[in-house]
């Protein structure tokens, strides 16, 4: 059973994505617990990302190449010369990526193309409100798919001569595939009745638990915030 | 809005868009942040972004064929980059839309989706990001037009090793590099999208 309503769902991606930019310094580091308690309890699956080693070497690198890239060197490790500024501009930096792409995650998860496009519908922007439904819950696949088409090249020494007609090669599978996806979503739409020039439906609803983890959002985003 | 793309339009609107957004949001982001200086002065990580997502958002329109259907595709990508890992910045999602409403001016123009139209939209919505510079800096960091210019000459001089006093020669570079990438963007996307059709036709004759 759903205990948080697509309201709630919304109400904590927009809490993470904005303390996630506005939380200075080390409060990161909350935004982030906060993110990952909210996760495991209410949408395991968002955690997915996690497991990828891909995720960590983007991750790690943001931390590690930072004292290279950012800030007036200031120190000697190992005879290199390193910025102390731009290690914890990139470690911050690191964190609030984490805390960002795991909200979107779970929400991408836990929230359905259906709702995403209830959720602009109440705007009256019903089409584009399915687009972006249909291109968020896509996005996850499209990065897998793009990752195995790659893997499959690359073990049949696709880029080992001739690259530039492997990469073509490569960006026509991606998007010959990323189609055959689309006609699957087109065909489960159609199966469930949905036309874009369709009637108007119910807004959807808003209940206890999202009201008070919207409260909750508030206080919390406050509290970092504000606290001295 | 009123809608009047099927549904089969709108879900390759967000395939087009999503393939677009994961560029923006993956490598995208992580030029942006990490990389800012790795492309020079005369190539920006913006123009080398547009210029791949142009190639994405093209492909697109020979998919959807009306008008349109390269703005929606931008749309949709912009609402995608609000959640990429550098944050919202408003900045790059107009840039986004703009581009690609460029781009559809270009494909209006050219009548018929054919590889000059595909180029013309892809030089309109590159060259934007020569202005664009001028237009975020005076919208969101408030700074004079003249200032912005004065440092793209300093930029243009020193990388192409001139005297700030060729100003014409400078600006004239910046807008070529960009034509010429943004043409380039066109002709692929024309050669990459025939390249999907026909690999989709095959398919579809073997399955039969």
């Amino acid at each position: 059973m759903k205990i948080l309503g697509t309201w709630g769902h919304l109400a904590f991606l927009v809490w993470a994505v904005a303390l996630g930019i506005l939380a200075p310094g080390a409060r990161v580091i909350l935004v982030l617990g906060f993110v990952v308690v909210f996760s495991a309890l209410f949408f395991r699956g968002g955690l997915r990302p996690v497991r990828r080693l891909e995720f960590w070497v983007l991750v790690a690198s943001a931390v590690l190449l930072s004292p290279f890239l950012i800030g007036e060197k200031d120190l000697s490790l190992f005879g290199l010369s390193l910025s102390r500024q731009g290690f914890w501009a990139g470690l911050w930096m690191a964190l609030r990526a984490l805390s960002v792409a795991l909200a979107v995650g779970g929400f991408a998860y836990a929230v359905s193309v259906d709702e995403i496009a209830r959720l602009f519908e109440v705007a009256g922007w019903k089409g584009l409100g399915f687009a972006v439904g249909v291109a968020f819950n896509l996005l996850p696949t499209l990065e897998e798919m793009a990752r195995n088409a790659y893997q499959a090249m690359r073990l049949r020494g696709g880029f080992q001569r001739e690259r530039l007609r492997a990469l073509r090669m490569l960006l026509v599978a991606i998007v010959v595939n990323a189609l055959r996806r689309g006609d699957e979503v087109v065909e489960a739409a159609e199966a469930r009745a949905f036309r874009p020039d369709g009637p108007r439906r119910e807004p959807l609803p808003i209940n206890r638990t999202d009201l008070a983890l919207i409260a909750v959002l508030v206080a919390l985003g406050v509290g970092l915030l504000a606290w001295p | 809005m009123k809608t009047r793309f099927t549904t089969r339009d709108l879900v390759y609107i967000a395939v087009f868009g999503a393939l677009w957004g994961v560029l923006e949001m993956s490598l995208g982001s992580y030029l942006h942040l990490i990389f800012p200086s790795l492309a020079t002065p005369l190539v920006g990580v913006g123009t080398i972004m547009t210029a791949m997502g142009m190639v994405l958002a093209l492909i697109g329109r020979l998919f959807v064929p009306r008008t349109g259907s390269v703005l929606m595709i931008g749309l949709v990508t912009a609402i995608l980059k609000a959640l990429s890992i550098g944050g919202v910045k408003l900045s790059p999602m107009i840039a986004i839309i703009i581009e690609s409403l460029l781009a559809e001016l270009g494909l209006i123009l050219a009548r018929r989706p054919s590889r000059g139209g595909f180029m013309l939209a892809g030089c309109l919505a590159v060259l934007w990001t020569f202005f664009h510079k001028f237009f975020a800096s005076y919208v969101f960091l408030g700074r004079g037009i003249y200032d912005v210019y004065l440092g793209v000459l300093k930029e243009g001089s020193q990388a192409l090793g001139i005297g700030m006093g060729y100003a014409l020669a400078i600006i004239a570079a910046f807008l070529l590099i960009r034509i010429v990438v943004g043409g380039l963007a066109g002709w692929l996307a024309w050669d990459l999208g025939k390249a999907v059709q026909a690999r989709l036709t095959r398919a579809e004759k073997g399955s039969e």
